[in-house]
């Protein structure tokens, strides 16, 4: 039976606890009292994947089943999320392939002959062949890439965007003219975490700048508590706005998954479980991993961590209408993450650990570390945020100054001379996000090599924008001093420093919360 | 300056250290008492015990006990045992229960049993302590002729009522628990519903000073050959149309009576019994230490109310 998420309080019986940092991760002592919020443990996964996939194609929420909306002569376009999901990358086949598979199949007994396949990067880097290989199986690829029929979306390319229209609040909707243009659009998603899904698949993930700006910005973000609840995500408000548009034009068959919290392979269950249920063997598997890992050079400690596939498990898949299908999506995302917590404390504690959204086969630099924290696990909450206003976040990360030339080439740019200049979101978007955003150097190795668009690391900041203005003070344990300073936070050594360090913020003896993550989690704060 | 084989060494050692004190290398673990709730069910194997009470483990036990364990116990605590003549007119099997406090319980108990009722008699171990690793299952089933009791309710493999239907007598803590103070907990209906059940009468045993030689915590008794003492009282039979939820308060009384026997004399303790005024068994509603510290004393040393003894030579 799957046990419930629960709220530790650190006693004198409490063994010290996992924290991940970066490529690594310590074991902890937290002083008493401190809360620490676990995760359910993983659901059981759909015994029989194909079933629950042809169950969903051929009995969709509030449409039509697939195989009657095919036909002969139309235009069937497959878009899909990219690397950016899940996190760390699927276990082959990825859950993507297994349904793009059987929607081609049925497009092949009706009939359709223009297919295209489609990536929904946005402004995230173009996928390599290797790596659409994988999301996509080799069978769809071998049809399908060497006819340049499965690409990336290209949020640059102006002739191959249609601007459908704009909103009720006047927010420009561009997309994909492919996908605009279809007879059908079947969207494929992989759902891990509440902020997926919904109306951020097709209007964000198929968008062009020119639509992204109405609502990634640090105002929206600032306003929206949190991004991980779509109901109270401007961010969200004005996805949905737009999807309600697209809908009016266009026939998007959505079809949205959920896994388990199956997130590290077996040689890593330990970081799995709870800390003090830990067998002998869990507890020689981490220390081997700790003097490992302090022995191993850092191109062979980032490959061990990089290389890692998640053995994940489907929890749930729907299809039809997206509005229909994402509440029964976000059901199965609270039903695997969410934990009640009763209030909210001074200092919350985040480990960040090696990967995001927008390093994976890369290096999680400080911008990226920071909108991972700040960013997506401060705003992992449901009802207010785990500390509360004017608290302190304490972070661990290294923080080192390693940026990935080629995935990241407008983020060194952002770190040596925005960050420079001011930290503060709403300054930095107003001054340089339009310099940045129309940079042809950064649009042409957007376009051409593997780069995250020159606006993306304003993106990572604003992600971070609602935490910057709740908290009072951000330490990072471990973390580069320089760094922390260029991103105008302080560092610390232990976490006894740390405190210290906060404590002109929140006094001597503040209450601690503890955001045990990975695997994900929601807290529910009453 | 440390060179980096030293600094991973140093480092290594200190992460050895931390696991050891942070799992208790060495102790049973534990659980935070916030997680207690969401510790899921034992799915432990079942573990079969009648191999210990057939021929050869009864051969084994044998050696066991007198070779080896009643050795060793009395090198470390000295006991008094009164009362045995209970069980002259008995014919077994019958039902021991006892208060509580310390792992010296058991050995104290058998120990004190005549031979011919301590070669028949079976001890109920709580399933998920003493039978949480074959090891410690196999250890306790050898020496003290264990068999698992199960305190949250699962399926065993043998119950009591057939190590009773087989002729051998059982000891049985119906606290479930050793105490944590050193006083009586609540008695819970296992054993008077077992005597109601097999009509086997109980034989109440009370004890003192275990808690004092070792307490909850500790592996070993204290240095300085602690005193112990048991008492054995005379046994109860279940009324005819007794339940056990009314034949276990006369088990609680007895075993009161007899701590309260222990405390001062017979003569007291029957006038006590006989007024309703037998100290409850539980101890008195106190501050915690000072239901501790009343624990931790010794009892009065099994020669105290004697003669001195005449030394032989100057220690």
């Amino acid at each position: 039976m799957t046990r419930p998420g629960f709220v530790l309080e650190v006693d004198d019986r409490t063994p010290p606890l996992v924290v991940h940092e970066g490529e690594g991760f310590r074991l902890q002592e937290f002083p008493l009292g401190t809360r620490v919020i676990y995760p359910p443990e993983s659901l059981p996964a759909v015994p029989d994947v194909d079933a629950a996939i042809a169950e969903a194609l051929l009995h969709p929420l509030d449409a039509d089943p697939l195989p009657t909306q095919l036909r002969p002569g139309m235009r069937l376009t497959i878009a899909f999320d990219d690397v950016s999901l899940p996190l760390p990358p699927m276990r082959a086949p990825d859950i993507r392939q297994r349904i793009i598979e059987a929607v081609l199949t049925m497009a092949a007994d009706a009939g359709v002959d223009d297919v295209q396949l489609i990536a929904a990067n946005a402004l995230h880097r173009r996928m390599t062949p290797a790596e659409l290989r994988h999301i996509v199986g080799e069978r769809a690829f071998r049809s399908f890439h060497p006819h340049g029929l499965l690409t990336n979306h290209d949020a640059e390319d102006h002739d191959n965007l249609l601007h459908v229209g704009l909103t009720e609040k006047g927010e420009d909707v561009e997309i994909n003219r492919r996908a605009a243009e279809s007879d059908l659009l079947v969207y494929v998603n992989v759902n891990l975490v509440a902020m997926d899904g919904g109306h951020k698949s097709v209007p964000i993930g198929l968008a062009s700048y020119k639509s992204l700006r109405h609502h990634h910005n640090a105002k929206t973000m600032v306003r929206s508590h949190s991004f991980m609840d779509h109901t109270k995500s401007h961010l969200h408000h004005s996805a949905w706005r737009m999807g309600r548009l697209l809908k009016e034009h266009l026939n998007i068959f959505q079809i949205e998954t959920t896994l388990n919290n199956d997130v590290f392979p077996s040689s890593y269950d330990f970081l799995m479980k709870r800390e003090w249920e830990w067998s002998v063997r869990d507890q020689a598997a981490m220390l081997g991993a700790r003097r490992a890992l302090a022995l191993a050079p850092r191109r062979l400690r980032h490959k061990l961590f990089h290389e890692m596939r998640s053995p994940y498990g489907l929890t749930g898949i729907h299809a039809g209408d997206t509005e229909a299908v994402h509440e029964r999506t976000i059901a199965n995302v609270h039903r695997q993450q969410l934990v009640e917590v009763q209030g909210q404390s001074d200092v919350l504690v985040l480990g960040v650990p090696y990967l995001g959204p927008y390093n994976v086969n890369s290096v999680m630099n400080p911008i990226l570390a920071t909108c991972m924290g700040l960013g997506y696990f401060f705003n992992s909450y449901r009802g207010q945020p785990l500390v509360r206003r004017g608290g302190a976040v304490i972070l661990y990360h290294p923080l080192e100054a390693n940026f990935d030339q080629l995935h990241h080439p407008s983020y060194i740019d952002f770190y040596d001379e925005i960050l420079a200049e001011s930290t503060d979101p709403l300054v930095i978007e107003e001054k340089y996000e339009q310099q940045f955003a129309t940079d042809p150097w950064y649009i042409h190795l957007y376009r051409t090599s593997h780069a995250y668009h020159g606006v993306h690391p304003f993106y990572m900041w604003y992600w971070a924008a609602h935490a910057m203005d709740h908290v009072d003070d951000v330490i990072w344990v471990g973390g580069d001093r320089r760094t922390a300073a260029r991103l105008g936070f302080r560092a610390a050594s232990t976490l006894a420093d740390a405190l210290e360090m906060a404590s002109s913020t929140v006094g001597s003896s503040p209450s601690i919360s503890y955001l045990h993550n990975p695997p994900h989690l929601i807290a529910d704060v009453r | 300056m440390a060179t980096l084989p030293t600094t991973w060494l140093r480092d290594g050692v200190a992460d050895v250290r931390i696991v050891a004190r942070g799992w208790r290398w060495g102790r049973r673990p534990v659980v935070p008492r916030s997680a207690e709730p969401f510790v899921p069910p034992s799915q432990k194997p079942v573990f079969r015990t009648d191999w210990a009470r057939r021929r050869p483990a009864r051969a084994a036990r044998e050696i066991a006990q007198k070779a080896g364990l009643e050795p060793l116990f009395r090198s470390q605590v000295r006991t008094r045992v009164e009362g045995l003549d209970v069980l002259t007119d008995l014919r077994g099997p019958v039902i021991f229960v006892a208060n509580h406090a310390s792992h010296l319980d058991t050995p104290l108990i058998l120990l004190s049993l005549p031979d011919a009722w301590r070669r028949r008699t079976a001890v109920a171990a709580a399933a998920d302590y003493f039978f949480d690793t074959w090891w410690r299952a196999v250890g306790s089933a050898v020496v003290f002729n264990t068999f698992p009791i199960d305190r949250r309710g699962g399926s065993l493999a043998t119950t009591p009522g057939e190590v009773l239907a087989e002729g051998w007598s059982l000891v049985i803590f119906p606290e479930g628990t050793r105490s944590r103070d050193g006083w009586a907990g609540r008695f819970q209906l296992g054993a008077a519903w077992l005597a109601t059940e097999h009509d086997v009468p109980v034989v109440p045993i009370a004890h003192r000073g275990t808690f004092a030689a070792m307490p909850r915590g500790q592996g070993w008794p204290a240095r300085g050959r602690q005193p112990l003492t048991v008492r054995f009282g005379p046994p109860l039979r279940p009324g005819v149309d007794e339940s056990p939820r009314d034949f276990a308060p006369r088990i609680r009384d007895a075993v009161a009576a007899l701590l309260d026997e222990e405390r001062t004399t017979w003569w007291d303790a029957r006038r006590r019994a006989a007024d309703g005024t037998t100290p409850d068994a539980s101890g008195p509603a106190v501050a915690p230490w000072r239901r501790v510290w009343e624990q931790a004393a010794p009892p009065a040393t099994p020669r105290a109310d004697s003669a001195p003894a005449r030394q032989a030579w100057r220690r």
